[in-house]
C-alpha cells in the first residue's frame, strides 16, 4: 500500500474494530450496572470518533446512522434520557448495526436499509421529545480567529540547558498512614536530576502539643532535570490523592495571565467533555490533576479507563508473523538434530559444546515462546461476538438470555480463535435454544425467568479451556436414549451410563428437538462441532446436571505450531506423544496385572481398573504381546481422569516437536493428531491418545456393551 | 525558508486516524515540521521538549478535552502564545463562546477538507 490515504483508510477499520469493541464493552457494563458517568462517556466517544472519521472518508451511510446514535448517547450523557435496560437493547442492537455498517463500508458491501430502517425510527422516537442538538445555520456563531505573530526562532534561549522545576509537595495524614515515606520520593527524584529540598515546619505544633497522626510539614523541591514532567509526577504516583502536590516550572512559574477566565467559569468545560463536574477539583494542570485544595482523605478518583487510551501497537502483516512461526520451527529441528550429533560425537558432558548448547536450547526455546505469544490474542473479540449471537437468538425464540462472560483476556492463538467461531456460535445457539427452558417452564421451576449463558475461558495445565454453560434444564436423557434407538443409532436393550448417553449428541445426524426450530436445526449437529474442535488439535466434554443446566467445555492446545512430547518405540517404531495427556510412567509388576478373558487386561492404578492398550498390537504394528509383566506404560488421560494404560516397548526422550499436518495430505486418520521431524531427520507421528483410547479395538480392553465414541466411528 | 517550512505543528487526537489525517494533510501543504500526541497529557509533555507555533487539537478526547488543553497551555508563559485550533464535531455554541475566553485561535468543524484545514491554518499564521 503506498497510497497513504488508502493506508490511513485501511488503519481506520482496524481503529473502528477497537472502537467498537470499547463500545460494546461500555454498553455491556452499562447493562450490568456497573458503569459510571465515564462508562458513558466512553461509549459517546466511540461512536463519535467513528462518526469523525467516516465523515473524513465520505462514508455516508455511516455517518447518517452514527450521527442518530451519537445523538441518544448524549441524550443519556446529558441526562435527558436514562439507561434502562430497554434502551440499552436498542443500543446494543444499534452497535451491531454499526459494526455491520462498518464491515459494510470496508468492503464495499451495498448497504440494505431494510435492517437500519426500523432502528432508526426507534432512536427517532427516542430522540422525538428533545429540541434539535445541532446549531441553527441561520444563528451563526459570532468568531473571530485570532492572527499570531510567529516567532520562529523557537529553539534558541536555553533549549539546551535543563529545565528547573519547583515542585510544592505537602503530605496529608493518610500518606504517612498508608506507609508512604517522603525521604523514598526524594530520593527517587534525586536520581533524575539536581535536587535542593527546602522542609516547611511552621506548622509543626510544639512537642507536648504534637499530634503523631496528623501530618505538619510540608517541602518545596528544586529540581533540575532532563527529564519532562511525566517522570517528576511518575515519582509521586504511589501517593496521588495523598498529597498536595504542585510541579511547576522555576523559570517560568507566574500565574496564568490575567486574562484568563476564572476557573469557576469553565465548569461548563466539564460538562462538554463529559468529565464529571467536580468543585473540588479545577481543570487539570499540564501533567495530571493534583488536589490543590486542603489534602483529600480519599485518594482521587483514578483517571479514564485503560479502554479509553489508545493502546501502543504496531500492525504486522499475519504472512510475515507465520513465516517466522515457521522458520522458528526450523531452528526447533535444527537445534535437535545438532544435539544428537553433539551426543553422537561422544562430546564430554562439562565441554563447552554442551554448555553452549545447553544455551542455545532454552533460547530456542524463549524465541518460540515470545513468537506464539505475538500470534496470540485475548478471546474478548470472540466472546464480542458470542454476545450478538446470545442477542439475536434470544430475540428470535422470544426467550430472555443474559450472557455473562468471565475470562476475556485469555490469549489464544489467532487462528485458534478464527476457527472457533463457527463452532462455538453453534454451541451457544444451542444453548439458547435447547438448552434454556422457556420462561413459563422456567417460573415453574422457581428459576428466574431470564436465562443465563456462561461464556469462560481459562488456562488450565498448558491449554486453553472454554466453556459454554446454561442453567437451563439440564440433558433430558430418557429422551435422548429414546432418539438414539428410534434413530438405530443404537441397539434397543443400551444400557449406558449417564456421561454415554450425554455423548451420544455428538453423533452424526442426532437431533434432539422435536420442531426444528429456526436457529440451531440448520442441518449441523453437535458431531461438526466436535469435528471443528478435534481438528484443532481439542475435545469437547459434556456435563449435564437435571434442573441446574449443561456446560461444554472445549479444551484446546495454546498453539497449533509445536507441542511437548513424550518420544516412544514401539515395534522398532518412534512415536510421539503428547505430554499433556500423560499422567504418568510406569512399569507393569505382576500384581497390577488382571486378566479380564483372552487378550483383555487391566491394570489397577491405586485401586483403580483402567483397560491396558497394547499400543504395537492397535497400531498393527505387531501381535498383543503374550505378557505384559514388566511392560512400560503411559498412564493416559484427560481433565476428567483416567482413560487408559497404554503399552509401549521405551521411552526414548521427551522433547518439544514441531508439529506437521497430516490432514491436507491423508485427511484425518483416527488416533493420529500429525506428524514431526525428530532430531535425526526421522520422521515420527504424534498420537492423539485420547482419540486413540476411544477407537481401540479391544484386544487388551474389557468387552463393554457399547460406547458411544464406537458407534461415532462406525457409523 | 519559508513559512510552511519553518512552521511547527502538534497535532493532538486521541483517534490514530484522525491524528494520520491532518498529518497527511499538512503534509500536503508542504508542512513537515509535525508532531502528533493521542493526548493532552503526552502532547504536554512534548511539548516540553519540542515547542511548537500551532497547536491543532481535537475537543473530545479521553482526560484532558481540548479546552482543557488549552486551559493548561495559556497557563504557562512558555506556551501560553501558541497558537490554537480546536477541531470539533459539531460547533457547538458553548464551546466556542469558551474557546474565545481561553484565547482559541481558530476553530473547524468536523468533517473538514484539506482545503477547509489550510484556510483554517491560514487564517492564523498568514498565506503558507
Amino acid at each position: 500500500m503506498s497510497d497513504p490515504m488508502a493506508e490511513i483508510r485501511a488503519s481506520f477499520f482496524v481503529e473502528c474494530e477497537e472502537l467498537l469493541e470499547a463500545l460494546q464493552d461500555g454498553l455491556q457494563t452499562l447493562y450490568d450496572e456497573m458503569g459510571d458517568g465515564e462508562t458513558v462517556n466512553v461509549v459517546f466517544r466511540a461512536v463519535h470518533s467513528i462518526k469523525g472519521g467516516a465523515g473524513a472518508f465520505g462514508l455516508d451511510t455511516l455517518v447518517a446512522f452514527a450521527h442518530r446514535f451519537e445523538t441518544a448517547l448524549d441524550l443519556v450523557r446529558s441526562g435527558h434520557l436514562s439507561a434502562s435496560p430497554d434502551v440499552l437493547k436498542l443500543f446494543f442492537t444499534c452497535s451491531d448495526i454499526l459494526t455491520d455498517l462498518v464491515r459494510e463500508a470496508r468492503d464495499d458491501i451495498p448497504h440494505d436499509p431494510t435492517r437500519t430502517d426500523p432502528i432508526l425510527a426507534e432512536l427517532d422516537t427516542l430522540l422525538g421529545a428533545t429540541p434539535a442538538d445541532d446549531v441553527a445555520e441561520d444563528d451563526p456563531i459570532d468568531f473571530e480567529v485570532t492572527t499570531l505573530s510567529l516567532d520562529l526562532d523557537l529553539d534558541a534561549p536555553g533549549e539546551t540547558e535543563d529545565p528547573t522545576w519547583d515542585i510544592t509537595f505537602t503530605p496529608g495524614p493518610l500518606l504517612y498512614a498508608n506507609g508512604n515515606e517522603p525521604q523514598f520520593l526524594f530520593r527517587a527524584l534525586r536520581d533524575l536530576g539536581d535536587l535542593t529540598v527546602t522542609c516547611h515546619d511552621n506548622d509543626l505544633p510544639p512537642l507536648e502539643a504534637l499530634d503523631c497522626e496528623h501530618a505538619h510539614l510540608g517541602w518545596t523541591l528544586r529540581l533540575t532535570t532532563p527529564e519532562g514532567r511525566g517522570a517528576i509526577a511518575d515519582a509521586f504516583d504511589f501517593v496521588e490523592g495523598l498529597c498536595s502536590l504542585d510541579i511547576m516550572r522555576a523559570d517560568d512559574a507566574p500565574p496564568p495571565p490575567a486574562d484568563l477566565p476564572d476557573l469557576a467559569e469553565l465548569d461548563d468545560l466539564a460538562a462538554l467533555s463529559g468529565e464529571t463536574p467536580d468543585p473540588e477539583k479545577p481543570i487539570p494542570e499540564p501533567v495530571r490533576p493534583t488536589s490543590e485544595t486542603a489534602p483529600s482523605p480519599e485518594p482521587s478518583p483514578r483517571p479514564a479507563p485503560a479502554a479509553a487510551t489508545p493502546r501502543a501497537t504496531v500492525r504486522v502483516d499475519l504472512d510475515r508473523i507465520d513465516r517466522l512461526v515457521n522458520l522458528v520451527g526450523e531452528i526447533v529441528i535444527n537445534q535437535a538434530m545438532l544435539s544428537q550429533s553433539v551426543d553422537a560425537a561422544g562430546v564430554p558432558p562439562n565441554s563447552p559444546v554442551r554448555t553452549g548448547l545447553e544455551e542455545f536450547q532454552q533460547l530456542t526455546r524463549d524465541i518460540q515462546e515470545s513468537v506464539m505469544m505475538i500470534r496470540a490474542q485475548p478471546v474478548k473479540s470472540l466472546f464480542q461476538r458470542m454476545s450478538r449471537i446470545v442477542r439475536e437468538a434470544s430475540a428470535a425464540i422470544g426467550k430472555d438470555v443474559r450472557l455473562r462472560t468471565e475470562g476475556e483476556n485469555t490469549e489464544v492463538d489467532k487462528t485458534v480463535i478464527e476457527r472457533l467461531a463457527d463452532p462455538l456460535t453453534h454451541m451457544i445457539r444451542n444453548a439458547v435454544d435447547h438448552g434454556l427452558e422457556p420462561g413459563d417452564a422456567r417460573e415453574a421451576a422457581g428459576k428466574p425467568r431470564e436465562g443465563t449463558v456462561q461464556l469462560t475461558a481459562l488456562h488450565r495445565s498448558g491449554r486453553v479451556v472454554i466453556e459454554v454453560a446454561d442453567d437451563g434444564a439440564g440433558i433430558n436423557r430418557p429422551k435422548v436414549l429414546a432418539k438414539a434407538i428410534e434413530k438405530e443409532l443404537i441397539p434397543a436393550d443400551s444400557q449406558l451410563t449417564d456421561s454415554e448417553i450425554d455423548n451420544l449428541l455428538f453423533l452424526p445426524g442426532f437431533s434432539t428437538a422435536d420442531r426444528i426450530s429456526n436457529l440451531s436445526g440448520r442441518g449441523v449437529g453437535m458431531d461438526v462441532v466436535r469435528n471443528a474442535i478435534q481438528a484443532l488439535g481439542g475435545r469437547v466434554t459434556i456435563q449435564s446436571e437435571p434442573g441446574q443446566g449443561t456446560t461444554f467445555s472445549i479444551s484446546l492446545p495454546l498453539t497449533l505450531a509445536v507441542l511437548d512430547g513424550m518420544v516412544v518405540r514401539v515395534a522398532r517404531e518412534t512415536l510421539v506423544v503428547p505430554l499433556n495427556a500423560i499422567f504418568e510412567t510406569l512399569a507393569v509388576t505382576p500384581d497390577d496385572l488382571r486378566a479380564f478373558g483372552p487378550n483383555t487386561h487391566v491394570i489397577n492404578i491405586r485401586d483403580t481398573f483402567v483397560p491396558l492398550i497394547d499400543l504395537g498390537a492397535e497400531l498393527g504394528y505387531r501381535h498383543p504381546l503374550q505378557d505384559y509383566t514388566g511392560s512400560v506404560v503411559l498412564l493416559i488421560g484427560q481433565e476428567d481422569g483416567l482413560a487408559a494404560a497404554v503399552v509401549v516397548d521405551a521411552i526414548e526422550d521427551q522433547r518439544q516437536v514441531v508439529i506437521k499436518g497430516l490432514q491436507e495430505a491423508y485427511g484425518r486418520v483416527p488416533g493420529i493428531a500429525a506428524a514431526t521431524i525428530l532430531g535425526d531427520g526421522q520422521i515420527a507421528l504424534i498420537l492423539d491418545p485420547i482419540d486413540l483410547v476411544a477407537q481401540a479395538s479391544g484386544h487388551t480392553q474389557p468387552a463393554k456393551p457399547v460406547s458411544p465414541q464406537k458407534i461415532g466411528v462406525s457409523s | 525558508m519559508s513559512l510552511r517550512e519553518q512552521l511547527r505543528i502538534m497535532v493532538v487526537d486521541d483517534m490514530s486516524t484522525s491524528r494520520g489525517l491532518i498529518t497527511q494533510a499538512l503534509d500536503g501543504f508542504g508542512i513537515r515540521q509535525v508532531e502528533s500526541a493521542a493526548d493532552g497529557e503526552s502532547a504536554l509533555n512534548k511539548l516540553a521538549q519540542w515547542p511548537v507555533h500551532l497547536v491543532i487539537s481535537d475537543m473530545n478526547m479521553p482526560g484532558m478535552n481540548g479546552l482543557q488543553l488549552l486551559h493548561a497551555l495559556r497557563s504557562n508563559a512558555r506556551t501560553g502564545k501558541v497558537g490554537f485550533l480546536l477541531i470539533t464535531g459539531k460547533a457547538d455554541r458553548n464551546i466556542i463562546e469558551t474557546g474565545k475566553k481561553l484565547g482559541m485561535n481558530n476553530f473547524l468543524a468536523k468533517p473538514f477538507q484539506p482545503a477547509d484545514l489550510r484556510k483554517a491554518i491560514e487564517a492564523i499564521v498568514g498565506r503558507l
